[in-house]
C-alpha cells in the first residue's frame, strides 16, 4: 500500500503543478504558490517514503547540472552591472527595472518570446544528442511558418480538424526540408553544418516572395505587401484569455504545447530504443556501428526529427501569435535556439527554462529601455557573457585536468 | 676508442603506470645504419621520442658529438641536425612537394618566398641523394613510398645528419621497400647516419650494420648484423619470463566447424589488401589464437568477420550457412535500398546469429564512455529481448540485468548508473566481457582482451575465456601478446602481411618457432 500512496502523491503534485503553471503563465501570479505547493508535496512524499536515498541522489545530480548555468548567469549580471556603471547608469536601478519587467510587468511578453525558442532549442538540442549540428533550424522555422500560413489561409474546416492537419503537415514538410542535407550527410559525409545553413538561406530569402504571392490588401493599394493575409480565425490557437479572463490577450496555448513537446522529446531520448540509439551514435559512432546499430539510419532520422521540431516553432508562431507572416519576421529564433540548447546542455527539460530566461531577458530589456533609457543592447551583452561562461566550463575543466587532477597516462605503445 | 656521433647513456623513462625504458644505453657511429629491434611495446618508439625531444627522460644523458645536450622540443633536435620520419607522415596533402619541404624554413627575399630558389634547392638535394621526385607535384597525388621520400627530403633540407626512421616499411609495398633501402644506403654514403626502428628481422639483416634488441624497455642485446642469424635475433626478441599461468584442461573439440572462413580478402582504408586469401575454421570447444605483430591484417580480419568492414571477396560460413558479405547481396529489396541510402552494414544479422566481438580498441569500438554502465551492458542486444517492447525501454529490467552482471563479473562500480568513463581500464574491459559473454553467443571473436591491464585483471579475463571454451563455444583469439596466445589457444595461426603464414598445434611448438614466423622469418626473399 505504501507504493500506491506514493504514486498518489506524485499524481496529485503533478496536477497541482500543471494548474499552477498554467495560472502562472497566464499572468495569475498566484500560480506560483500552486507550483511551490506541488514541489513541497512531491518532496515530502519522496523524502518520507522508502526510496529516500534515490531522491537525494536525484537532487544532488540535478544540483550539479544546474550549478554552472547559475554561476554563469550570476557572473554575467555582475559584469553587465559594471559595464552599465562605467557607461554612467545606475546598475541597481537598471536591474530592478529589468527583472520587474521580465518577470512581472511584461511577463506575458517573456512567455510569448519563449514559445518559438523552446521549439528551436529542442530541435538543436535533439540534433546535438546525435552529435549533429542543425545550424539551419532558422530555415526549417521559415518552412514551417510558410506552410502553416498557406494552409491557414485556405483550409476552411472546423478547428479541431484543421489545426491538427496544419500542425502535422507543416512540421512534416519542415522535416522533409532536411531530407537532402540528411541524405548527403549519411551517404557522402557532407557536413550538415554547411548544407542546413545553405538551406536556411534559401528558405529565409524565399519568404518575401511567398509573402507577395499570398498577401496584399487591395484596398490599401500596395503592390508590395509586407505581410501575408491573415489566416482564418478557425485556424488560430486558443488564447489563455478564453479561460483566464485577466491574462494578456496575446498569450496562447502554444506555451503549453511547447512544454508537452519538450517532455515528449525527453521521453523519446531517454525512454525509447530510438533515443538510446541516437545517444549512442552521438557519443561514439564507431562503437554503435560495431554493435549493430544502423548508424546511417539513426543520423538520418535524428536530422529529420530535428527539422520537424524547428518547423513546429514556425507553425506555433503563425497559428498562435502572428496569424500571418511579416516580412520583417526576422527574429532569428533558429540562431537563438543554438544559445538556448547550449545553455541547457542539450537537456530537453532544461531547454524550457533557458528559453524562458532568454525570452524574459528580451522583454525585461525592452521594459528597461522604455522606462530608464538604458539601451536594451545591454541584455545582448549579458546573454553573450552568460553563454561564454557556460561554454567556458570546458576551459575550466581543461585547467582543472591539467593542473589538479592526478595524471594517469601510459606510454604511447601501451595506450589503448 | 671509436668516435661516436651520438650516445645515449643510461636513459630511463618512467610513465605513471609503466616503465617504458630502463637504463638504456646506446650509441651511433658516423655513417652507420643502426637498427632498433623489438616487439610492440618494447620501448623503441619511446626511446626515439626521447631522442627527438618529444619526451624528457626521467634520468640519463644524450651526448651529441661529444657534447651533452638537452632537447626541450623537436625544434631543438632539428637545430642539432636530427631528423625523424614518423610512421604516420606529417605532410600537408594539398600542397606541393616543394612547399611541404620548405614549410617553416622558406627561403625568402624581402619577406616573399622565392619559389624558384626553393625548387632549385629541392632538386639539388634530390640529385645529391638520388631521391628522384617531381618538386611541383601535389602530395595527394603521390604514392605512399614517394610521400615517405618527401619526408626524408624534408629532414635533409633541414640539414639532418642523423635520420631516424620509425617503422619505415610498415606502409610500403615490397618494391617500395627495396627502393627505400637503396636510398638509405646512398644516404649513408653521403655521410648521414641512420637509425631504423623495426620489428622485421629480415630488414634488419638486409640493411643495418648493427642492431640493438629491446625487450620490455631494456636492451637485451647488441649485435653486428654480419654473422648473426635470424633465429638468434628472434630468440632475443621474444624470449621472456613467464608471468602468467592458467591451467588448461584438454578438451575434445566438436566435429563441425562453427565458423569457417574461405579465401577471405579484405581491403584496408587505403584500399590495399590487408587480408589476403585467408582460410581457416574454428570448431566448437576450441580456442584458435591468431598471433602476429600489429598491423599484419588482424584488425581488418576481425572487422570483416563481424561485418563492420565489408570483405572484398571470399566467403564466411557460420554453422554451414553462408553469410552475405554485404547487403547488396541481400535478396531483400528493402535491405538493398538500406545499403544504398544509409550505407547500412550487416553487423546486426551476425550478432543475431550468435557471433560476438570483444574489440581490440575498447574506447573506440567497444564502449560508449559517456553513457551509463547499464546502457553499455545492453549495447548490441537484439530486438526480441526483455529490455524493450515496441521501442520503449524497460529501465527496471535493464537495471536489474545490469546489477546481476555487475555482481557476476565483479565489475567495480558504485552503481549501474555510473558513467563507464569513470571506471578503471580493467573494469571497463569487464563491462565488455560481461556484455559479450552474456549474449546468446555461439562464436566469440576476442581481440586484445588484456591490452594495458594489470596482472590480476589479466588472469581473471583469461579464466573467463577458458570457461567459454569449456562450455563448448568456439573462440577466436587475436592477440599481439604471444604469451597470451600460448597460454589460451589450442591451435595457433600466425598472420604475417595479411596471410596465414603457418598453423601450429600449441602443444607441439614453442614461442621461438612462432616468433620466427611472426617476424616473417620464413620469407627468405621478398617477392618482387
Amino acid at each position: 500500500m505504501k507504493l500506491s500512496r506514493n504514486t498518489l502523491f506524485t499524481i496529485l503534485s503533478l496536477i497541482v503543478f500543471a494548474i499552477g503553471l498554467t495560472l502562472y503563465l497566464g499572468e495569475y501570479f498566484i500560480g506560483l504558490l500552486f507550483i511551490l505547493g506541488s514541489i513541497m508535496i512531491y518532496s515530502l512524499s519522496s523524502y518520507f517514503s522508502n526510496n529516500r536515498e534515490s531522491f537525494i541522489e536525484l537532487l544532488k545530480s540535478k544540483a550539479k547540472t544546474i550549478v554552472y548555468p547559475f554561476i554563469g548567469i550570476f557572473v554575467a549580471l555582475i559584469l553587465g552591472g559594471i559595464i552599465m556603471f562605467i557607461s554612467g547608469y545606475n546598475p541597481f536601478e537598471a536591474y530592478a527595472a529589468l527583472f520587474y519587467g521580465a518577470f512581472y510587468k511584461n511577463w506575458s511578453t517573456s512567455v510569448i518570446n519563449a514559445v518559438p525558442l523552446i521549439f528551436t532549442g529542442l530541435a538543436i538540442a535533439f540534433a546535438f544528442q546525435a552529435n549533429l549540428f542543425n545550424i539551419g533550424a532558422e530555415g526549417q522555422y521559415y518552412v514551417g511558418a510558410m506552410v502553416a500560413t498557406l494552409l491557414g489561409i485556405n483550409l476552411n474546416l472546423p478547428s479541431y480538424i484543421s489545426i491538427p492537419i496544419i500542425f502535422i503537415v507543416s512540421s512534416a514538410i519542415a522535416g522533409i526540408y532536411n531530407l537532402i542535407p540528411a541524405f548527403l550527410k549519411v551517404k557522402t559525409g557532407a557536413s550538415e553544418v554547411i548544407t542546413t545553413m545553405m538551406f536556411a538561406h534559401i528558405a529565409r530569402y524565399y519568404s518575401p516572395i511567398f509573402i507577395r504571392a499570398h498577401g496584399g490588401d487591395p484596398s490599401a493599394g500596395s503592390k508590395h505587401p509586407y505581410f501575408t493575409d491573415k489566416i482564418l480565425d478557425s485556424n488560430c490557437l486558443t488564447k489563455f484569455k478564453e479561460f483566464l479572463p485577466k491574462s494578456d490577450y496575446r498569450i496562447h496555448i502554444g506555451i503549453l504545447i511547447a512544454i508537452v513537446v519538450a517532455i515528449l522529446v525527453y521521453y523519446i531520448l531517454y525512454h525509447t530504443k530510438l533515443g538510446y540509439d541516437i545517444r549512442a551514435v552521438g557519443k561514439n559512432v564507431n562503437a554503435a556501428k560495431m554493435q549493430g546499430i544502423q548508424t546511417g539510419k539513426v543520423i538520418f532520422i535524428a536530422l529529420i526529427i530535428s527539422g520537424v521540431l524547428a518547423g513546429l516553432s514556425g507553425v506555433i508562431q503563425v497559428t498562435g501569435l502572428e496569424h500571418r507572416i511579416y516580412q520583417d519576421l526576422n527574429a532569428g529564433y533558429g540562431w537563438n535556439g543554438i544559445s538556448v540548447a547550449l545553455l541547457a546542455s542539450n537537456d530537453p527539460i532544461a531547454v524550457i527554462f533557458t528559453a524562458i530566461l532568454w525570452g524574459a531577458l528580451d522583454s525585461g530589456g525592452q521594459y528597461m529601455q522604455r522606462n530608464l533609457g538604458v539601451s536594451g543592447a545591454i541584455v545582448e551583452i549579458i546573454k553573450g557573457i552568460i553563454l561564454f561562461l557556460v561554454v567556458a566550463r570546458y576551459i575550466y575543466n581543461y585547467f582543472y585536468n591539467k593542473y589538479f587532477k592526478k595524471q594517469v597516462f601510459v606510454s604511447p605503445e601501451e595506450r589503448v | 676508442m671509436e668516435q661516436y656521433i651520438l650516445e645515449m647513456n643510461h636513459i630511463t623513462k618512467k610513465f605513471p603506470k609503466v616503465i617504458a625504458n630502463e637504463d638504456v644505453s646506446r650509441n651511433l657511429k658516423k655513417g652507420e645504419i643502426l637498427a632498433l629491434l623489438g616487439e610492440n611495446g618494447a620501448g623503441k618508439s619511446t626511446l626515439m621520442n626521447i631522442l627527438y625531444g618529444l619526451y624528457k627522460p626521467t634520468s640519463g644523458d644524450i651526448i651529441l658529438e661529444g657534447e651533452k645536450v638537452v632537447f626541450h622540443s623537436p625544434k631543438d633536435a632539428i637545430k642539432h641536425r636530427l631528423g625523424m620520419v614518423h610512421q604516420h607522415f606529417m605532410l600537408v596533402e594539398n600542397l606541393t612537394v616543394t612547399e611541404n619541404i620548405i614549410l617553416g624554413e622558406e627561403p625568402s627575399k624581402a619577406g616573399f618566398i622565392s619559389y624558384k630558389e626553393a625548387i632549385k634547392k629541392v632538386q639539388e638535394l634530390s640529385n645529391k641523394f638520388q631521391l628522384e621526385i617531381d618538386p611541383l607535384e601535389k602530395i595527394e597525388n603521390l604514392s605512399v613510398g614517394l610521400q615517405q621520400r618527401v619526408e626524408i627530403l624534408k629532414a635533409l633540407y633541414r640539414k639532418a645528419n642523423i635520420l631516424i626512421l620509425d617503422e619505415p616499411t610498415a606502409v610500403l609495398t615490397p618494391q617500395e621497400v627495396e627502393k627505400l633501402f637503396t636510398v638509405v644506403k646512398s644516404l649513408v654514403n653521403n655521410g648521414v647516419s641512420v637509425i631504423i626502428i623495426t620489428h622485421k628481422l629480415e630488414e634488419v639483416l638486409e640493411v643495418a650494420d648493427r642492431v640493438y634488441i629491446l625487450r620490455r624497455g631494456k636492451v637485451v642485446g647488441e649485435k653486428k648484423t654480419s654473422g648473426v642469424s635470424k633465429n638468434e635475433l628472434a630468440n632475443l626478441m621474444v624470449g621472456r619470463d613467464v608471468v602468467l599461468t592458467v591451467t588448461k584442461e584438454p578438451k575434445q573439440r566438436g566435429d563441425k566447424p562453427t565458423i569457417s572462413i574461405k579465401n577471405l580478402t579484405v581491403l584496408n582504408d587505403k584500399m590495399l589488401k590487408a587480408v589476403n586469401n585467408v582460410s581457416f575454421d574454428v570448431y566448437p570447444g576450441e580456442i584458435v589464437g591468431i598471433a602476429g605483430v600489429d598491423g599484419n591484417g588482424q584488425s581488418e580480419l576481425s572487422e570483416a568477420i563481424i561485418g563492420y568492414r565489408e570483405a572484398e571477396s571470399g566467403s564466411i560460413f557460420f554453422e554451414s550457412q553462408e553469410l552475405k558479405l554485404n547487403e547488396s547481396q541481400s535478396s531483400n529489396f528493402l535491405r538493398k535500398m538500406d545499403r544504398f541510402f544509409f550505407n547500412s552494414i550487416n553487423v546486426k544479422d551476425r550478432l543475431e546469429k550468435g557471433i560476438s566481438i570483444v574489440p581490440a580498441d575498447r574506447h573506440r569500438h567497444g564502449l560508449i564512455l559517456e553513457m551509463q554502465v547499464a546502457e553499455n551492458l545492453i549495447l548490441g542486444s537484439q530486438p526480441k529481448n526483455k529490455f524493450w517492447k515496441n521501442g520503449i525501454l524497460k529501465w527496471k529490467e535493464i537495471y536489474k540485468y545490469s546489477d546481476e552482471l555487475i555482481k557476476k563479473f565483479d565489475i567495480r562500480t558504485p552503481s549501474s548508473k555510473n558513467l563507464v568513463s569513470n571506471l578503471s581500464g580493467g573494469n571497463q574491459q569487464k563491462v565488455i566481457l560481461a556484455r559479450e559473454f552474456s549474449k546468446n553467443l555461439k562464436f566469440a571473436l576476442i581481440c586484445q582482451p588484456t591490452r594495458g591491464l594489470d596482472v590480476g585483471a589479466i588472469e581473471y579475463i583469461h579464466k573467463r575465456i577458458l570457461e567459454l571454451r569449456d562450455a563448448g563455444y568456439a573462440v577466436l583469439l587475436i592477440s599481439l601478446e604471444l604469451e597470451e596466445i600460448f597460454s589460451l589457444s589450442d591451435r595457433i595461426l600466425v598472420m604475417y602481411s595479411g596471410e596465414i603464414a603457418r598453423e601450429f598445434v600449441t602443444d607441439r611448438t614453442d614461442q621461438m618457432e612462432v616468433g620466427f614466423y611472426m617476424m616473417g622469418g620464413h620469407k627468405t626473399k621478398r617477392e618482387a
